[in-house]
C-alpha cells in the first residue's frame, strides 16, 4: 500500500555525480512547476465564460473532500497509522467555525483558523488515548470517536441537532465573500495545505515519521521519539481535516447533524486517500475528486454510485495497491530513471551548471 | 425495573455477540477487520423476508437464509479476499469496505432505502419469570444465541475442522506444514462469518426492521465487543458484547435513550486506555 521507494536508488555505479545531481534538480523543478501550473490553472477557471456560482460552491465542496483526504494521508501515507474517525474532526472544525460566525460574527479567516485549531487540540487529546493502540485497534477506536462526535452533535441542545445551524453572511478581512470568493479561498487553502505537506514530508519531521512507518524499532533506536512524532502527526492531520470542515460550514453556510453526524464521512476520506494513493502529493487530490464527484454525477442513482465506489475500491486494491496516482506516475518515473541511469553512466548530455541546491541523498 | 433492564440488555447483547464473534473469527484467521460483516446480516434479513413471503415456514427460512449467507461469505472470500490475502491489514480492511459499498448498493437498488417491517414478530405480551417481566422475543433471542454458542463450542473443541481452524489462528505457517489446508480453513472462516451474520440478521430484523443501513450501528458495537476480547478471544468478545448490551440499556433507561450509542464509545475508550490488550489479554502478542 505504501510506496516506499518513490525516487529509487540507481543500480549501476554512478560515474558522473554532477550530471545526476543536475538532472535530479531539473526533475525537482519540473515537479514544482507542474504543481504550480496546476494551481494557477485552477485560479484561472472562474474567468472562463459560463462559469456559474453554483459550480464554484460545488468545487469548494470538492476541495473540502480533498483537504480532509490530505489531512488523513499524513497519517495513512506518511505515518502508517489508520484513522477511521476523521469525520469527527471534520464535524469539530465545521461546528467551531459555524458557531463562531453565528455568535461572534467572526471573520472567515479567523473562523477557518479556529476550526483547524479546535480540531487540532482535540486531535492531540485523542492521540494521547489512541496512540497506545496499534493498527486495527486504532482504526476501531477512531471509528468509535467519530460515532461519539455524531451522537453529541445529534443530541446536545447547543448544536441544534438535525435542525442545524444557519451561518449568517460571511466576510473575509472585511470584504463580503460570495460563491466565487469561496472558490478562491478554497483553492488558496488547497495550495497552502499542499505546500505544507510537501515541506513537511521533506523536513526532519517527515523523515522521522517515515522512519517510524518503515522500521519503527530502528527509528526509535536512532533517537526518534515515537510518541512525540506520532502525536504531532495526529494533531496536524486532525487540524487539516478540521480546516476542511470549517471551509465546508462556511461555504454551505449551514451545519447540521444530518450531515456531520454521519460516520461514513470518515470512511469516504479513507477511500479517497487509498484510491488516489496516500503516500503521494497528488494522491489525495485525485482520490478526493473521485469520491466527491461520484455522488454528484450519479445523484439519481445513489445506489449505483455505491456499487461503483465499491468496485473501484477493490479494483484499485488489487491492481494498483499504491493508488491510482502511482499507476499514472509509473511510466514517467521509469522514463526519468532511465535518464538518470544514462546520466550516471556519463551518456546523457546535461547542461553543466552548478546545482543551486544540493539534492543529493534526498528522496 | 433494574432486573428487567438487565435482562433486555443481555438479550440485545447476545445479538451483538454474534457479530462480535464473527469479527473475531475472521480477524484472527485472516488479519481482516471485516466491514462487510453487518451486511451479511443485512442481506440475510432481506433473504429471509423473500423466503417468508414466498410461503416458507420460519425454520425452513432460517435454514435457507443461513445457507445462502454462508455461500455469500465464501464467494466474498474467493472473489475479493483471496487474491489480496498477502497484503497488509489496511488493504484487507479497505477491500471489505469495498464489499460493504457493493452490498449496500445492491440492497438499496433492489429493495430500496426505506425501512421495512419483518414479517415475523414476537408476541409482545410480557411473561413473568422468576419475578421479572420479560418479553418472548428477548427469551427467544437469548435461546438462539446460547444454542449457537454451544454449537461453536462443540465445533472448535471436538470437530476436525474446528481444531484445524484454531491451529490456523495460532500459527498459519506451522498449520500448513502439518498438512492443514489453510486456504480451505480460511474459506470456512468466511463461511462461518456468513453463518453468524445470518443468525444475527434474522434475529435482529424484528427489532430494528429491515433496511440497507440496519446493521451499521450494530456492527460498531460488535467491533467494540470484539476489542474487549483483544480481537482474539471469543469468550472475551461474548462478555464484552453482553456488557455493552447491559450498559447501554441502563444508560438508555436512566440517562435517556440518546446516550445509548455513546455508551459503547465511552466503554471502548476506558478499556483501551486501561487495558489495550483487551479484557482477557491476548495469549500471544502478534506483530501487526
Amino acid at each position: 500500500m505504501v510506496n516506499k521507494n518513490p525516487a529509487g536508488s540507481l543500480s549501476a555505479p554512478v560515474r558522473d555525480r554532477a550530471a545526476v545531481a543536475t538532472l535530479k534538480a531539473k526533475f525537482q523543478v519540473q515537479n514544482v512547476a507542474l504543481v504550480v501550473a496546476f494551481f494557477v490553472a485552477l485560479l484561472l477557471v472562474p474567468l472562463i465564460p459560463g462559469f456559474k456560482g453554483w459550480m464554484a460552491s460545488q468545487a469548494a465542496l470538492v476541495v473540502v473532500y480533498i483537504l480532509a483526504a490530505q489531512g488523513l494521508s499524513i497519517l495513512t501515507g506518511y505515518t502508517g497509522l489508520v484513522s477511521v474517525g476523521h469525520g469527527g474532526f471534520l464535524a469539530i472544525g465545521a461546528y467551531t467555525a459555524a458557531l463562531l460566525v453565528k455568535h461572534a460574527n467572526a471573520d472567515i479567516v479567523l473562523s477557518l483558523i479556529a476550526g483547524a485549531a479546535m480540531a487540532g487540540v482535540i486531535g492531540m487529546l485523542m492521540a494521547l488515548v489512541f496512540l497506545r493502540l496499534a493498527g486495527p485497534f486504532l482504526a476501531i477506536g477512531t471509528l468509535g470517536f467519530a460515532f461519539f462526535v455524531g451522537t453529541v452533535v445529534n443530541n446536545v441542545k447547543f448544536f441544534e441537532g438535525r435542525e442545524g445551524i444557519s451561518v449568517p453572511a460571511n466576510h473575509a478581512l472585511g470584504l463580503p465573500v460570495g460563491d466565487i470568493g469561496f472558490y478562491y479561498i478554497s483553492i488558496i487553502l488547497l495550495a497552502l495545505v499542499t505546500l505544507f505537506i510537501y515541506s513537511l514530508v521533506r523536513s526532519s519531521v517527515g523523515r522521522a515519521l517515515k522512519g517510524l512507518r518503515d522500521a519503527e524499532k530502528a527509528a526509535q533506536s536512532c533517537g526518534v521519539n515515537r510518541l512525540l512524532y506520532r502525536t504531532l502527526a495526529f494533531t496536524i492531520s486532525a487540524a487539516i481535516t478540521g480546516l476542511a470542515g470549517a471551509l465546508s460550514a462556511l461555504t454551505t453556510r449551514y451545519v447540521s447533524a444530518e450531515v456531520f453526524g454521519d460516520i461514513w464521512y470518515s470512511v469516504d476520506f479513507l477511500v479517497a486517500a487509498v484510491v488516489g494513493g496516500s503516500a503521494m502529493l497528488m494522491g489525495p487530490i485525485v482520490g478526493g475528486i473521485f469520491v466527491a464527484m461520484l455522488p454528484f454525477f450519479l445523484e439519481k442513482l445513489a445506489d449505483f454510485a455505491f456499487i461503483l465506489k465499491g468496485v473501484a475500491l477493490i479494483a484499485v486494491l488489487m491492481f494498483a495497491p499504491a493508488g491510482v496516482c502511482d499507476v499514472i506516475a509509473r511510466p514517467f518515473r521509469a522514463w526519468r530513471r532511465r535518464r538518470l541511469e544514462r546520466a550516471a553512466a556519463g551518456e546523457e548530455p546535461v547542461r553543466r551548471e552548478p546545482p543551486v541546491v544540493a539534492l543529493e541523498g534526498k528522496s | 425495573m433494574l432486573s428487567q433492564q438487565i435482562i433486555s440488555g443481555l438479550a440485545t447483547g447476545s445479538l451483538y455477540a454474534l457479530t462480535a464473534i464473527a469479527v473475531v473469527v475472521v480477524f484472527r484467521n485472516t488479519r481482516t477487520i471485516n466491514v462487510a460483516q453487518g451486511d451479511f446480516s443485512m442481506l440475510a434479513a432481506f433473504f429471509a423476508v423473500l423466503f417468508l413471503k414466498s410461503g416458507m415456514n420460519y425454520y425452513a427460512t432460517i435454514a435457507m437464509t443461513v445457507a445462502a449467507t454462508m455461500l455469500l461469505g465464501i464467494v466474498v472470500e474467493r472473489l475479493v479476499m483471496r487474491p489480496i490475502a498477502d497484503s497488509d491489514w489496511l488493504t484487507l480492511f479497505t477491500a471489505t469496505l469495498g464489499v460493504y459499498y457493493i452490498m449496500h448498493g445492491v440492497a438499496g437498488w433492489i429493495w430500496g432505502r426505506d425501512t421495512k417491517a419483518f414479517p415475523v414478530t414476537f408476541d409482545p405480551t410480557p411473561i413473568k419469570l422468576f419475578g421479572t417481566i420479560v418479553s418472548e422475543g428477548h427469551l427467544i433471542n437469548m435461546a438462539w444465541a446460547a444454542a449457537i454458542g454451544v454449537v461453536l463450542f462443540v465445533f472448535f473443541k471436538f470437530t476436525k475442522q474446528g481444531i484445524a481452524m484454531r491451529a490456523v489462528t495460532d500459527d498459519p505457517e506451522t498449520a500448513k506444514l502439518m498438512g492443514i489446508p489453510v486456504r480451505f480453513i480460511v474459506m470456512l472462516t468466511w463461511g462461518m462469518a456468513g453463518f453468524l451474520g445470518a443468525f444475527a440478521g434474522i434475529l435482529i430484523a424484528p427489532i430494528l426492521y429491515v433496511s440497507p443501513q440496519m446493521m451499521d450501528e450494530v456492527l460498531i458495537k460488535g467491533y467494540v465487543a470484539a476489542v474487549f476480547g483483544g480481537l482474539y478471544s471469543i469468550p472475551g468478545a461474548i462478555v464484552g458484547a453482553l456488557m455493552i448490551g447491559v450498559a447501554e440499556n441502563l444508560a438508555g433507561g436512566y440517562l435517556g435513550s440518546h446516550y445509548k450509542t455513546a455508551t459503547a464509545f465511552v466503554m471502548i475508550v476506558a478499556l483501551l486506555a486501561l487495558r489495550p490488550q483487551g479484557l482477557f489479554g491476548i495469549q500471544k502478542r502478534r506483530e501487526i
